[in-house]
């Protein structure tokens, strides 16, 4: 049997420390070893056996139950103050034969495979580089779980692929401690296993898109992520440049997306005319005076074996990190005297700010590595359609100059997500984001709640349609926050919410997040008949 | 402690022991201080090693530094060595996956200290580990 650990705690915190939060019981579930005989189909079944036996002590003693990653959110999405799942230890792999395709799929079955819930970001392509496929994407780095992925939609800035949820084909939840309660989601316009592949591991399966997509980005809240059959490709190369270009030229780019006329000058390459596979522009709140923009350019070429000879390792021999004492005095600092903080961003500026001129190549995994800075931190994450990202650029910059806090801008492309609470929603989202060094609350400087709430005001007052990123800090308590940013969609999540588990279910899978952003309150029985 | 001692003989035998070289002294001894705790300080270092395809064994800590999200095993120790030994080797039992992640060693004052004045019969062993998260690879 699957074993689970069960610690008694008082608090919990997120990986940048932005808890703590109160917290009863820390749950870990391991698989059963290898000795034991069982195939790796075994183990999967027998851990489902435990998830549901762990949801049913949670129900039985009406606590809540929450499934964690590798706790990267900086929002409270992640945290209930029960009972809380490491399932990082839950990481088994498996290719998809030709054999366990659905008769009606056009997937090509060597791209697809299912993991395990706690398989992380570097484990899942460090496995599929051996067998000369990639990830199509990820976010900037590579700690999360698959599951936390999708769970929060986590992006890069791949504009024309999307998050991370959006190369998942399948998924499999589990909603409750009964056998019906084992379920396989999969789009009905896009079937990919064969039935008795998860009929065989004890889930019913649901052929349903409206289902599927609202349960996507689940916020941790439509049951257990159990497993997820996500679409890969063949290994390919990303090319990386970080140059400085005019600043109109920049947000020209990231208004239009047209890269038809633009020459991006890098050296011993032409990529005139290319629409880069990744475009980020970064940005100094307070360097009004900037002429230029750092921006990072990531162009996609064909993967050959060669490539360290030719560009070098993309992973340095020697990683630095930043010295963490000396930040968090600059903090002290600013809290104190929110009028340096521009000087400080300045001194920081060439730890903040990815090094300029310089060609790197390398894998997905290779480009997007270990995270260099795990310290306190915040971040205020803002989803806008692209041709409003320069507007919405320099609201929330002037907004910033006016209250100061510690961070920098960056604007990220994604493409449009099916899933029904992607932040991801407009054609092409911006992702206009501020990162920083978290400061505590102190009288000279505004707080990150009222900071946030006033990044809201400014936008909804200039008639900008936005979302917000999940796994981010934001005012989430805003009133009308969520249909504001969803609209109907908000309904379509919690009627599908509805479907998949029960009413105490729903309580179980709630969490403080959820109750804030009024999305654990069910549907009424009229509202229900509307959507 | 020797710098002071000597300063006094010399002051003694110079019968200036006045208010000012008192002082004097005193400034002395604390410059002299400040280069010890500086020489201390810069004498303990650690280095650290990590295999860049891997994957690192999680665990829920508090910790804010590079090993944020890590599961840290260490090993701190002092190994006394008999005349007949010659190099010897730690087994690590703890890594389920059977492969290391991280390793880091650290030096400290202290260490080569206990080294040297026992003539080397004595060493101090701080090492720091992470494994690779087991069914990883």
């Amino acid at each position: 049997m699957a074993t689970t650990t069960i610690e008694e705690r008082q608090r919990w915190n997120t990986l940048h420390k932005n808890g703590p939060f109160p917290l009863k019981f820390f749950l870990t579930t391991k698989l059963e070893k290898d000795v034991s005989g069982l195939s790796p189909f075994e183990k999967y079944k027998d851990a489902a056996l435990e998830i549901q036996q762990l949801i049913k002590q949670a129900a039985d003693t009406h606590e809540r139950f929450r499934a964690i990653g590798s706790k990267w959110s900086m929002s409270n999405i992640a945290h209930c103050e029960d009972r809380m799942h490491l399932n990082s230890f839950m990481n088994l792999k498996f290719s998809i034969f030709e054999g366990e395709m659905h008769e009606d799929s056009d997937f090509d079955h060597g791209n697809l495979f299912l993991f395990q819930c706690g398989n992380q970001i570097k484990e899942i392509s460090l496995y599929l580089e051996r067998i000369g496929k990639s990830l199509k994407t990820t976010g900037a780095s590579n700690g999360q779980t698959i599951a936390g992925c999708i769970s929060t939609g986590v992006h890069g800035s791949t504009i024309d692929v999307g998050s991370v949820q959006d190369y998942v084909v399948g998924l499999n939840l589990i909603t409750g401690p009964n056998p019906e309660d084992n379920v396989y989601l999969e789009r009905k316009s896009g079937p990919a296993l064969r039935d008795t592949y998860f009929q065989n591991l004890g889930a019913k399966i649901i052929r349903d898109d409206e289902i599927f997509n609202a349960a996507l980005v689940g916020l941790g809240s439509m049951g257990f992520i159990h497993g997820v059959v996500i679409e890969v490709e063949n290994l390919f190369l990303l090319r990386r440049y970080v140059k400085k270009i005019d600043k109109a030229e920049a947000l020209k780019l990231a208004d239009t997306l047209d890269f038809t006329n633009f020459d991006p000058k890098i050296p011993d390459a032409d990529f005139k005319g290319v629409r880069p596979f990744h475009y980020k522009v970064f940005m100094n709140p307070y360097n009004t005076g900037e002429s230029q923009y750092p921006v990072e350019f990531i162009y996609k070429i064909k993967y050959y074996d060669d490539y360290k000879a030719d560009f070098g390792n993309p992973i340095p021999f020697q990683k630095e990190f930043v010295y963490l004492d000396l930040i968090y005095l600059f903090i002290k600092i600013a809290q104190k005297l929110p009028k340096s903080i521009p000087k400080l961003i300045k001194m920081l500026k060439s730890s903040i700010l990815p090094k300029e001129e310089k060609t790197t190549v390398g894998k997905l995994s290779e480009i997007f590595w270990d995270a260099g800075y795990q310290g306190k931190a915040f971040a205020c994450s803002f989803g806008v359609d692209h041709t409003q990202s320069s507007k919405a650029l320099e609201l929330l910059a002037k907004l910033t100059r006016e209250n100061p806090v510690p961070g920098i801008f960056a604007m990220r492309f994604i493409k449009k997500s099916e899933a029904t609470l992607a932040f991801s929603k407009f054609p092409f989202t911006c992702m206009v984001e501020i990162d920083g060094i978290q400061w505590d609350d102190h009288k000279k400087i505004i707080s990150l709640k009222e900071y946030s709430r006033k990044m809201i005001e400014v936008l909804k007052n200039n008639n900008i349609p936005f979302t917000l990123h999940w796994g981010k800090n934001a005012d989430w308590g805003f009133p009308g926050l969520v249909e504001h940013m969803f609209g109907d969609g908000v309904k379509k999540w919690k009627k599908v919410r509805g479907n998949l588990l029960s009413v105490p279910m729903q309580e179980v899978f709630s969490n403080d997040f959820l109750d804030v952003t009024k999305l654990s309150e069910p549907l009424g029985p009229d509202e229900d008949l509307i959507v | 402690m020797f710098f002071p001692q000597f300063l006094s003989i010399t002051f003694k035998h110079l019968k200036f022991e006045t208010s000012t070289l008192k002082a004097f002294r005193m400034r002395f001894l604390k410059i002299v201080l400040c280069f010890c705790v500086v020489s201390i300080m810069a004498s303990c270092y650690s280095v650290r090693f990590q295999v860049e395809n891997g994957q690192w064994e999680p665990a829920d800590t508090e910790r804010e530094d590079a090993y944020a999200g890590y599961n840290v095993h260490t090993l701190d120790t002092v190994v006394t060595r008999k005349l007949t030994t010659g190099d010897h080797y730690f087994n690590i039992s703890d890594c389920p996956s059977g492969a290391l992640h991280t390793v880091e060693y650290r030096s400290t004052f202290g260490g080569i200290l206990l080294n040297a004045i026992t003539f080397g019969r004595h060493k101090q062993v701080k090492i720091k580990y992470v494994c690779i998260k087991e069914n990883s690879m």
